[in-house]
């Protein structure tokens, strides 16, 4: 089911809602920029930075010595030094957009622009370091500077009029069509399998109950007390076995200690009656929202069946925290990895967890570990 | 042995007054939701109030609440709770507050009804019923490597029934064994958990179930 086309869906759900969530760590999706790399790189691209800065530093005092030495006369180096200057100008302008978002992060502005604009800047006083360097005269810097400036005036008036907000809003109905579709499908599978429980379970059993009933009563009638008996305790014993079968149903729609208590108590409830060692830590806070905490519980659950029952795991560790609005769920198990992250199980709560906007993530290389991860808005 | 009951679904509530009263009990007073309870138990302070977990208005564990409330104002009244499913969390919870006259059944039980009305006569004479599901629930808690692994499958059905709360004769004539086997057996296996032999039944419940919740 996961078409390219959900999967792109998916992916801009989840930048979008990064954005809206955590503007700093992010990078724009629009039409004229391209995600600049971020994350844990950004340490080697600063001593990066830094050791263009030393360089061109050491390039340019190399230089003047030996300007100093040879006589001191015209000062050529500043031929060498304008050039590396303009490059370790931009390169550090680039660095500095990508540590402070939040510089570019406004409406009608994107990385692109950003970048256009402060490589302008550079261009104009390189160009004016040439002009004063060749002993001044016509100033001609102001010739490329109007010529690049037009330019980033047609990008700024691009971005401007294509209204990246209806862009926005346009991913925003497509994100939303495709988890509501999921959803709906995922309810109505659901739907099914309950109505198939009922039909093959309970609802069987109660029929024989009647009968086994009906059937006591005619040996009453016909003077058969023990055969009447026993026709009783079978009756029981169906009534003892349908009850059984509705907990059981009842339980897997909606655990009754969940309503009651809350996710911690609930998942401390699966935990325990766990075979695997299962470690729970929540910070919670407040309780939220009943579906939230319904689709943090069936994660859990599945995560727990699955670490269970295809990963041969012994230890597992279920964290959730609440950073914000959003509820942070991890489960990590120590088992051989490999789930299908398109399995039935899997994709009924991947769309439980999209119906509700929160990302769902499955790791599970081969060889374990296997690591579910859910990120649920609960504002 | 008067029965104050607590049932909000009628069909119930009515087969639960009719089956107490078949085996002489005198139910004084059977309501339909927690406060209503509450206001019972204080005006009769009968020996049991049998409690439905789930009541209005928010149908979660309103029972559970308005038992212990009920009790906290007449101590002399124990608690049986029935529900339609157990958590061995709420178990806890019951025991926790006070030492014996305590109960906590699936309703399932009570169609056994010989057995669901000793243990209300148990429950309200200050002992201890715990439904057999959540001292499996406890088991199950239990590692595989723990000392329960060297008990023998006869002293695990005997520990079984001793969290239940049953006493020495009671589980004599669950598993078909003379008294004599059974203090054998609950020996032994106070022995191998490193549990003191303790005087009363609900003490030695409480023995049990703290060590099955370590």
């Amino acid at each position: 089911m996961a078409s390219p086309r959900w999967r792109d869906a998916r992916k801009r759900a989840t930048l979008s809602r990064q954005r809206m969530a955590t503007p700093i760590d992010s990078a724009p999706e629009g039409f004229l920029s391209e995600k600049p790399p971020s994350g844990p790189r950004s340490t080697s691209q600063e001593r990066g930075l830094a050791v263009h800065a030393w360089a061109t530093a050491l390039n340019a005092a190399a230089l003047i010595l030996i300007w100093a030495a040879s006589g001191a006369g015209d000062f050529w180096p500043i031929w060498a030094i304008l050039p590396t200057a303009f490059a370790l100008a931009i390169h550090a302008w680039v660095r500095l957009l990508h540590r402070r978002p939040e510089i570019w992060q406004r409406p009608h502005v994107n990385f692109a622009l950003a970048v256009e604009a402060g490589v302008w800047l550079s261009l104009l006083l390189f160009n004016i370091g040439i002009w004063a360097a060749a002993g001044g005269g016509s100033f001609w810097p102001v010739w490329p500077a109007i010529a690049f400036g037009l330019g980033i005036v047609i990008h700024a008036s691009v971005i401007f009029f294509t209204d990246p907000t209806t862009q926005q809003m346009s991913e925003r109905i497509d994100v939303l069509t495709s988890t509501r579709a999921g959803a709906v499908d995922a309810q109505e599978e659901k739907l099914r399998r309950i109505e198939r429980d009922l039909h093959d379970g309970a609802q069987a059993r109660l029929v024989a109950l009647g009968m086994s009933l009906g059937m006591a009563e005619q040996k009453l009638d016909d003077a058969e007390p023990g055969k009447a008996r026993e026709l009783l305790s079978e009756a029981r014993a169906g009534a003892e076995q349908a009850l059984r079968e509705l907990r059981d149903l009842a339980r897997g729609i909606h655990p009754p200690v969940l309503a009651d208590r809350g996710l911690e108590a609930a998942v401390r409830s699966l935990a325990d009656l766990s075979p695997m060692q299962v470690s729970v830590a929540m910070d919670l806070g407040a309780r939220p929202a009943a579906a939230v905490e319904s689709a943090a519980y069936f994660v859990s659950a599945e995560g727990l069946a699955n670490a269970a029952k295809h990963a041969c795991a012994e230890h597992v560790q279920i964290r959730a925290t609440r950073r914000g609005t959003i509820l942070h769920l991890e489960i990590i198990d120590d088992g051989i990895g490999g789930a299908d992250a398109d399995g039935r199980g899997l994709r009924g709560l991947r769309s439980r967890v999209e119906a509700l906007d929160g990302s769902f993530r499955v790791l599970s290389p081969a060889g374990g570990p296997t690591s579910l991860t859910v990120e649920l808005p609960c504002g | 042995m008067r029965v104050v009951l607590a049932e909000d679904l009628t069909l119930l509530r009515e087969g639960l007054v009719r089956l107490l009263r078949d085996n002489d009990f005198e139910v004084v007073a059977a309501v339909s939701d927690g406060d209503a309870l509450v206001r019972a138990v204080v005006e009769h302070e009968p020996d049991i109030a049998v409690v439905d977990i789930r009541l209005p208005p928010d149908f979660r564990d309103e029972g559970l609440r308005a038992a212990l409330a009920a009790r906290e104002r007449v101590p002399k009244t124990a608690i049986l709770v029935v529900s339609q499913y157990v958590e061995h969390a709420y178990a806890a919870e019951l025991l926790a507050d006070r030492g014996g006259g305590v109960g906590y059944l699936l309703k399932d039980r009570i169609m056994h009804v010989g057995e669901f009305v000793d243990a209300v006569r148990r429950v309200a004479a200050g002992g201890t019923a715990l439904d057999p599901e959540v001292v499996a629930q406890l088991f199950a808690r239990r590692r595989e490597d723990g000392p329960l692994e060297r008990l023998t499958p006869r002293e695990r059905e005997v520990l079984a029934l001793m969290a239940e709360g049953r006493s020495n004769a009671g589980i004599a004539e669950a598993l078909v064994l003379s008294v004599g086997a059974v203090e054998k057996h609950v020996q032994s296996i106070l022995g191998k958990l490193d549990l003191l032999q303790s005087a009363g039944d609900h003490r030695r419940v409480l023995a049990v179930l703290a060590y099955l919740q370590q």
